[in-house]
């Protein structure tokens, strides 16, 4: 017997609803309540996220890491969906890898930084491998599952149909598999861009996350705000972008 | 004093009054029911026909007091005030709690009442017995049947004894001989308790088998468009009674009069 | 499933472990042949050997225990205010568009970049730690318990309503028996967020926990002791990984996927 309030109702709501943090930001900033170090004023972040921008800093910083985070998402894909795809139509790849990926799956990643930073140095090469070797599981978990839930009636009547092994990994298992493993993607690329960001800021070696520890070594805290406000923005965007490919699919991708 | 008990006895249990009921839409509101007006006596079985999606869910879910519209409720003269105890409902969907088992489930309305546990048990194994479900007693609903799950939920509703039964459809996915026998078991109940019972069916011969009076419906907007009594003697066996030339004769009309809506429907259909 | 007894074997909890030995094996060997630099790819047998020698000392135990106990407290904390939050918006439509903007803002933050600011306002050590694991579990229990809630079918709130049930007793009895699968996802990806954000976040600012041994061990040049750090970290994580889906089958025995749920 709830009335739901109307569509409009609940679009001022949510503008009301940050509005009133920004405003509550800036007056307790403003009046005091906490010193400038511990919350400087939205206006005050605004400010040096307008100067960090100018003076080049936090694009090339954010350049720096979307570049491992994708980088190492589309390694993370390639050999994901390949493996994933193998173990499902393979009993002997399966039977190789599923145990190493049960034991791998839940684990922490990052505590195997410090083996990539011995392996490959600070830079860029570490982290995007570390970065792959994150991603690789939820997608190998996906892919395989999407692979071994395509409807074995279509296979065999592609075989039927006279269609090669390679015809039909292109023509029949990506395409039904396909809406699944973009699930697994969109899972992945939270992980590929908190384990970039992570591991620079452990790490060192440029990009955001360096840039974030660096400044909040020196306390300078309207820049640690700007950089965490704009990851925020990037999440959302990127997290935005995928859920607009993931329901632009056509609608025969239901193939339970 | 005589008129008041006079005029209690004239009331109607249930009384619909010009209730009209519209869902939002995707551009325009759907209208789903257009002022019904039905009253049912105290101890009176009423089924309602129509074709599908004219509204008989709706008209159920408006009286059973979870959806609110225009009009007027009366439940003993009164406005229903949301759902209540008095008024048991099976729904078309089951609405079994997936995560209790078929004892639970019966035993769940049970659980508020006054009873002591032992009594409760009672009831509960004795309803497990009536539809057969003996040794499913701790298995989940996932585990069951459509027919059987139907019938936990028709057990469900009848464990907490209410005055008034508002069927959806109860016996909709069962086979059918299970169908005939639990016709006969809720024919036997309503004998023996003289509840009142609001049923809506697809199933012509049923409405016929059960009723006192028979309620056709007009497809969407819902409206009733037809009534009609049924005189036939409730106590002789099912064989003589579907054979007996009352009952086809009764069946034949609703039957028509049900085809006529569902070939309306049809039409209305095939304009949009 | 044709031709399954022919791997019938290869199934069994055995013949699972075969491949991580022959892949032990296989380092072993190539570690003999000292190809690669022995430091920078410990054999398993020295890493086997820092293993024993950390699991009969202190050191890791008491860290492994610091830190899980940080994980513990961020994730109980995180997943209770998760759940009240999400059976908030899930049942007063208001609330939800008050929330909705700022958990759909927070919900792809990389919840480890708020590390710095944690170290800003409390310091180096486990208030930091403990912040970080509440926030990244926050967010999975919210969204899992609202879509739990929010999709509970109309006619069994009607069923429980027309049985008798009271609207207090409506959230024991039904939403959030409803909402259980969802919540029970839900904790197992805090879970693992309860890890990653607690390793990440000694690793950067704590004097303690496993995190930062392993990092120690990384920059003393310590390398066997730092892969059996690892390793005892993967292997923990597991083992409560399982006991969660364990429990989450114990629980969801009525459930339609019982039989199929996470990966295998
Ligand atoms: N929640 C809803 N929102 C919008 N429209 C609805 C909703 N519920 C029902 N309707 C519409 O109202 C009409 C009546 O629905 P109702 O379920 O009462 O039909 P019904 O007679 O019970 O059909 P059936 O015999 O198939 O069960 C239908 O046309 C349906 O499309
Ligand atoms: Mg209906």
């Amino acid at each position: 017997m709830e009335r739901e309030p109307s569509k409009r109702a609940l679009q001022i709501r949510s503008v009301i609803s940050v509005l009133v943090i920004v405003v509550l930001w800036e007056t307790a900033a403003r009046a005091g309540l906490a010193s400038p170090l511990f919350l400087p004023a939205f206006t005050a972040v605004m400010a040096e996220w307008w100067t960090v921008c100018a003076d080049g800093s936090l694009p090339a910083d954010l350049l720096t890491s979307l570049f491992r985070a994708f980088a190492g998402l589309f390694a993370a894909t390639l050999i994901g969906v390949g493996l994933g795809i193998a173990m499902a139509r393979s009993r002997l790849v399966h039977w190789i890898f599923d145990p190493v990926i049960a034991l791998a799956f839940p684990s922490p990643k990052i505590a195997f930084l410090p083996i990539f930073i011995l392996w490959f140095g600070i830079y860029s090469t570490s982290k995007i491998l570390l970065v792959a070797f994150a991603c690789v599981f939820p997608i190998v978990i996906g892919t395989y599952a999407a692979a071994s839930a395509i409807n074995r009636v279509w296979i065999w009547s592609a075989y039927s149909l006279g269609t090669s092994n390679l015809t039909l990994l292109f023509r029949i298992v990506l395409p039904a598999a396909w809406p699944r493993i973009f699930a697994a993607l969109r899972v992945a690329l939270p992980v590929s861009l908190i384990t970039t960001f992570t591991a620079e800021m452990v790490g060192g070696g440029g990009g955001m996350g360096a840039a974030l520890m660096y400044s909040q070594r020196f306390f300078e805290s309207p820049t640690v705000f700007a950089y965490i406000l704009t990851m925020l923005v990037v999440g959302l965007l990127l997290d935005a972008i995928m859920l607009r490919i993931q329901t632009a699919f056509p609608a025969w991708h239901s193939n339970a | 004093m005589r008129a008041v008990t006079d005029e209690k006895a004239i009331v109607p249990k249930i009384q619909i009054q010009a209730v009209s009921k519209s869902y939002p839409g995707d551009k325009n509101p759907v209208l789903a029911l257009r002022t019904v007006d039905l009253s049912i006596n105290e101890g009176e079985f009423v089924s309602i026909v129509g074709p599908s999606g004219c509204g008989k869910s709706t008209l159920l879910y408006v009286l059973g007091g979870f959806l609110e519209a225009d009009g007027k409720v009366l439940v003993d003269g009164k406005a229903i005030q949301g759902p209540g105890t008095d008024r048991g409902v099976v729904f078309q969907e089951y609405a079994l709690f997936p995560w209790l088992t078929v004892r639970n489930n019966i035993l769940y309305g049970l659980e508020r009442g006054a009873l002591a546990p032992e009594e409760r048990a009672r009831i509960a194994d004795r309803l497990i017995g009536v539809i057969g479900l003996k040794g499913f007693e701790d298995r989940y609903p996932r585990e069951l049947s459509g027919g059987m799950k139907q019938r936990v939920a028709i057990a469900r509703t009848l464990a907490c004894d209410p005055a008034i039964l508002l069927l959806d459809e109860p016996f909709g996915a069962l086979d059918a001989q299970t169908r005939e026998v639990m016709q006969d078991e809720l024919l036997r109940i309503w004998l023996e308790t003289r509840k009142t019972v609001l049923m809506i069916t697809h199933d012509v011969n049923e409405a016929v088998y059960l009723s006192n009076r028979i309620c056709v419906m007009s497809a969407r907007p819902g409206q009733i468009v037809e009534e009609f009594k049924i005189d036939l003697d409730r106590t002789i066996p099912r064989e003589r009674l579907f054979t007996s030339d009352a009952f086809n004769k009764t069946r034949n009309e609703v039957w028509i009069s049900v085809r006529q809506q569902a070939l309306a429907a049809e039409k209305l259909n095939a304009r949009v | 499933m044709q031709g399954s007894d022919r791997f019938a074997a290869f199934r069994s909890p055995v013949g699972r472990m075969v491949p991580l030995v022959a892949m032990g094996l296989i380092w072993q060997a190539v570690s003999a042949t000292k190809l690669i630099d022995p430091s920078f790819l410990p054999s398993p047998l020295r890493i086997g050997h820092a293993m024993v020698d950390l699991l009969t000392g202190r050191e890791i135990c008491d860290n492994l225990f610091v830190t899980l106990a940080r994980a513990a407290i961020g994730l109980a904390l995180g997943s209770a205010a998760g759940v009240w939050l999400g059976l908030m918006m899930a049942r007063s439509p208001k609330f939800r568009a008050y929330a909705a903007p700022i958990v759909g803002g927070t919900y792809s933050l990389p919840k480890s970049a708020l590390i710095p600011l944690f170290i800003l306002w409390f310091g180096i050590g486990t208030a930091t730690t403990v912040c970080a694991v509440f926030l990244s579990c926050l967010l999975p229990m919210v969204v899992n318990t609202f879509q739990g809630v929010a999709s509970t079918p109309r006619v069994l709130v009607w069923g429980a309503q027309a049985l008798g049930a009271r609207p207090r007793e409506m959230l024991w009895q039904v939403f959030l028996p409803h909402a259980l699968p969802d919540i029970l996802t839900g904790l197992r990806v805090a879970l693992g967020f309860s890890f990653v954000l607690a390793i990440s976040s000694e690793m950067i600012a704590s004097t303690n926990g496993i995190g930062k041994l392993i990092f120690m061990y990384g920059e003393n040049g310590a390398y066997d002791y730092m892969f059996a750090a690892i390793a005892c970290v993967v292997v923990v994580a597991f083992v409560i990984d399982r006991l969660l889906l364990l429990l989450t089958q114990k629980c969801l025995r009525w459930h339609e996927s019982a039989t199929e749920r996470g990966p295998a």
